[in-house]
């Protein structure tokens, strides 16, 4: 049963503020209508509640150590405050500071930003995952704390929320229960954001206080910036990935296709998420065929950072993101190629196209551009020889947040999987409108504690269910149907969907890019290039 | 005399606080790019789609549609579209909310004119034979009844939403009830001396006309307290959140729909420059304190505190 959650709890409710029962959660359609069969969230052990506050929700995102005494604990808050400063000062945060004080500033508490949230709709309208929630307990703590309204002042405007480390630590968990798919910021009529308050909060854990999920920062960004990929490849790795890359490839087409590494003067720098080389090598493959075919003059880059497209300090950490877009465009500018692109990988393409324009000035500012037009162009204008018939199943298209509503690149994919799948179907809503997959904003590769099962059945579900909708006539385990999402991330959190509830065993859902559907449907693979058993 | 004195002053007040607000937000740093699609100045794409959707586009000349931009601007002001289509039980009282206020407005423009008419000689009346004077004097009765009767439905029904929805209730704060109810009394006294003291809102042309001539009328004490209530309104707004108005073209226009490309050379990229050689000081490990974004840029960031 659910606790009745006020503003002020969060800094006064002792031991853990709500729990996530599995009875809460929204119901989903056939064939997982039993709610008997909802795995559900495992507890924290015992020795992890010791070590890490979970005060929140029980959940552990990003392994918060609990302080050891009274001096450590107003530290905490000291930190807090000096880092809330300088989120709003020029010097500090000149990169989001408009947005942030016109969002802080101007929000009317009207709620309509609820119901465009699919992690409150789907929990069971938890209180605290509500996209108002953390952001007006942050605006009471600015009246508070940094406006000094006084005792009187405070309650009357609502501001009487007590800052201990509770409070605090609450919000930074909060902080990881978003997926920054800026549902809510579309929905509101005063364009308030609250997912980009989010972000900010993120910012200032990270920028000031040291604190952020490892998956982001340590084993993320920092190893980026250190091995060269925020997967741990190395250059020398790297050379062996493309050395298997292109004998599957022989196997496939039986043709040989180099794929071009570090190659002066190319046309397009293609950057990769280094996740595909390790868990779908297909997708390399299938740009690589598909590139030999049209005749694109491309290459890769093994200088460190740059083989490795993806920045995750879009989501937590701007002087990270500076960084790692610095370090790719260096990459571009040595190699002397006309502009960078960006392969199938959803925040890539905001880092890059988007939100790290503005930070590459000077010989670095090189033409950045989405890989998906080039492909468009290819399919749509007979560049290589294809037949339909081949990808003769249900399709349906997974829209990453990062690529529609965050980038505007809607049509070119949808135009393309239209020429080349008989049976293509739209998710309901989808394009602008479309859900997040459950797994952004860093959440699809944040795997600490029992957060994976939080993702899962929370942040995933609405997903889950657009996806079971869509295929719902077809639920036969021997048709065979694919997700296409030409995200990394999302398919890494669709992988996990699909596993969790046991789909493609039960009822034959697939998924993988959209290369992959270009490549299977190319005249010149034999056969069928998409393997059913390992996708 | 006191009240037009009053009247100045909070006059002087709530300009100045539209004008201070304005460029508060008009002064913060260029920052990076935020937008949100569909963005409302895109040619030929009304499913949401960028130029990015373009190959090559960096080469491209940039269609930009301000009609359309403004269209689509114009048209969530005057319906307020979004609540419409995402929460119809809301919109029921929102809208006749705001449009009372808009209404309220265009009724002083309204009494404005009526006065100007009045100062060349020409009385105001429903039979007067000067052209335009009749209209004059029926879209004032008609946008000050409306204002105060929308504005009286809309501000009680919001005030009522807000006690009794749960969801909205737990985000309320006295100060929020405190502004409405403050907004209640205006549009509650204009009505009412409209029915008992100035049906034909000749004294209330009157008293704008003062503003002008300094030649105070006569008024009623209902219409004292709805002048009194009005300014001290008007004088509180520009410390509140009531100046979301101001904010909205912000949030629209320079963060949801700013997809300025930086390209080489170009007055934006400047800007950027200039930012980037900023110092910051932020104090996490990765982070060299004291040092500009650009040299920032540089290191290797990773634990070079820790390293050294």
């Amino acid at each position: 049963m659910k606790k009745k959650i006020t503003l002020r709890d969060i800094g006064k409710i002792e031991g853990q503020m709500v729990d996530i029962d599995k009875a809460d959660l929204s119901r989903l359609p056939a064939p997982l209508d039993d709610p008997a069969d909802e795995p559900g969230i495992k507890q924290l052990t015992g020795e992890q509640k010791d070590r890490f506050d979970a005060s929140l929700d029980g959940i552990s995102a990003i392994g918060l150590v609990k302080p050891q005494n009274k001096q450590e604990e107003e530290d905490f808050v000291r930190k807090f405050i000096a880092g809330l400063k300088k989120l709003l000062s020029k010097e500090n945060n000149w990169t989001f500071l408009q947005p942030l004080m016109l969002s802080l500033e101007n929000c009317a508490k009207c709620q309509n930003c609820s119901e465009a949230c699919p992690v409150f709709t789907e929990s069971g309208r938890q209180e605290i995952y509500r996209p108002t929630y953390r952001t007006e307990v942050l605006r009471r703590i600015i009246r508070k704390y940094l406006k000094k309204e006084g005792k009187l002042l405070s309650k009357f405007t609502g501001s009487d929320i007590d800052l201990n480390f509770k409070t605090i630590a609450r919000l930074a968990e909060l902080s990881y229960r978003c997926t920054l798919c800026r549902r809510c910021a579309q929905s509101c009529p005063i364009g308030v954001d609250n997912g980009l308050i989010t972000h900010e909060l993120r910012k200032l854990f990270s920028q000031e206080m040291d604190i952020a999920p490892k998956e982001l920062h340590q084993l993320g960004t920092v190893q980026h910036l250190k091995v060269g990929s925020s997967t741990g490849t190395s250059p020398k790795a790297l050379a062996s990935f493309i050395d298997f890359i292109e004998g599957e490839i022989e196997e496939i087409t039986g043709k040989t296709i180099r794929i071009p590494v570090d190659k002066e003067g190319a046309d397009i720098l293609l950057l990769h998420n280094a996740g595909e080389f390790i868990s779908w090598p297909e997708n390399i493959e299938a740009f690589a065929i598909i590139f030999d075919a049209a005749g694109v003059d491309w290459t890769l880059s093994s200088s460190l950072v740059a083989y490795d497209a993806v920045n995750y300090g879009v989501w937590y950490d701007d002087v990270q993101l500076a960084r790692i877009a610095a370090r790719h465009a260096q990459a571009a500018r040595d190699l002397k190629v006309n502009r960078m692109m960006v392969g199938e990988c959803g925040h890539a393409h905001k880092a890059m196209l988007v939100v790290s324009d503005r930070v590459l000035t000077g010989d670095l500012n090189i033409p950045r551009e989405s890989a998906i037009p080039l492909l468009e162009d290819i399919v749509l204008n007979d560049k290589i020889r294809l037949d339909r018939s081949k990808n003769d199943f249900p399709v349906t298209l997974h829209d990453p947040c990062n690529l529609v509503r965050l980038s505007g690149i809607v049509e070119p994919q949808r135009r393309i999987l239209r020429k080349i799948c008989p049976d293509f179907r739209e998710m309901e809503p989808h394009g602008v409108d479309n859900y997040c997959c459950g797994g952004g904003s860093g959440f699809a590769i944040m795997d600490s504690n029992n957060f994976s099962d939080w993702r899962s059945s929370v942040s995933g579900r609405m997903k889950l269910k657009q996806i079971l909708t869509t295929f719902g006539d077809v639920m036969n385990p021997e048709i065979h149907k694919y997700v296409c999402a030409p995200c990394s991330n999302c398919k890494g959190m669709i992988r996990d969907l699909l596993s969790r509830y046991r789909l493609t065993e039960k009822h034959g859902i697939y998924y993988g890019g959209l290369v992959d559907l270009i490549a299977n449907a190319m005249v010149d693979v034999k056969g069928q290039f998409i393997n059913w058993e390992t996708s | 005399m006191w009240l037009l004195l009053l009247t100045y002053c909070c006059l002087l007040i709530f300009i100045s606080g539209i004008v201070w607000r304005a460029y508060k937000y008009a002064s913060l740093p260029v920052h990076l790019r935020w937008e949100l699609y569909p963005v409302a100045h895109e040619v030929g794409r009304p499913y949401g789609g960028s130029y990015l959707e373009e190959e090559d586009w960096w080469h491209r000349p940039r269609k930009i549609n301000l009609l359309g931009e403004s269209t689509v601007f114009l048209r969530e002001i005057v319906f307020f579209r979004e609540y419409f289509y995402s929460n119809r039980r809301f919109w029921s009282f929102v809208y006749p909310f705001h449009l009372g206020l808009f209404l309220l407005v265009a009724w002083v423009v309204m009494l404005l004119a009526g006065s100007i008419f009045t100062l060349n000689g020409l009385s105001i009346s429903s039979t007067s034979p000067y052209f335009g004077i009749p209209l004059v004097y029926y879209l004032t009765l008609i946008s000050g009844v409306a204002a105060f009767i929308l504005g009286i439905f809309g501000t009680t029904g919001l005030l009522i939403k807000r006690s009794y929805d749960e969801d909205l209730r737990n985000y309320t704060a006295p100060i929020d009830y405190f502004n409405l109810t403050g907004i209640l009394l205006v549009f509650l006294t204009g009505l009412l001396f409209w029915i008992m003291e100035d049906p034909s809102f000749d004294v209330s042309r009157g008293y704008v006309k003062s503003l002008i001539t300094f030649n105070f009328p006569e008024i009623g004490p209902i219409m004292t307290i709805n002048i009194v209530l009005s300014c001290l309104l008007l004088a509180y707004m520009p410390f509140t959140r009531m100046m979301h108005y101001v904010a909205k073209y912000f949030t629209y226009h320079k963060v949801r729909w700013d997809d300025e490309p930086n390209k080489p050379g170009t007055g934006l990229e400047k800007k950027l420059q200039a930012q980037l050689n900023q110092s910051t000081d932020w104090s996490a490990p990765h982070i060299h304190t004291g040092q500009s974004w650009s040299e920032q840029v540089q290191s290797s960031g990773a634990t070079d505190k820790t390293e050294k």
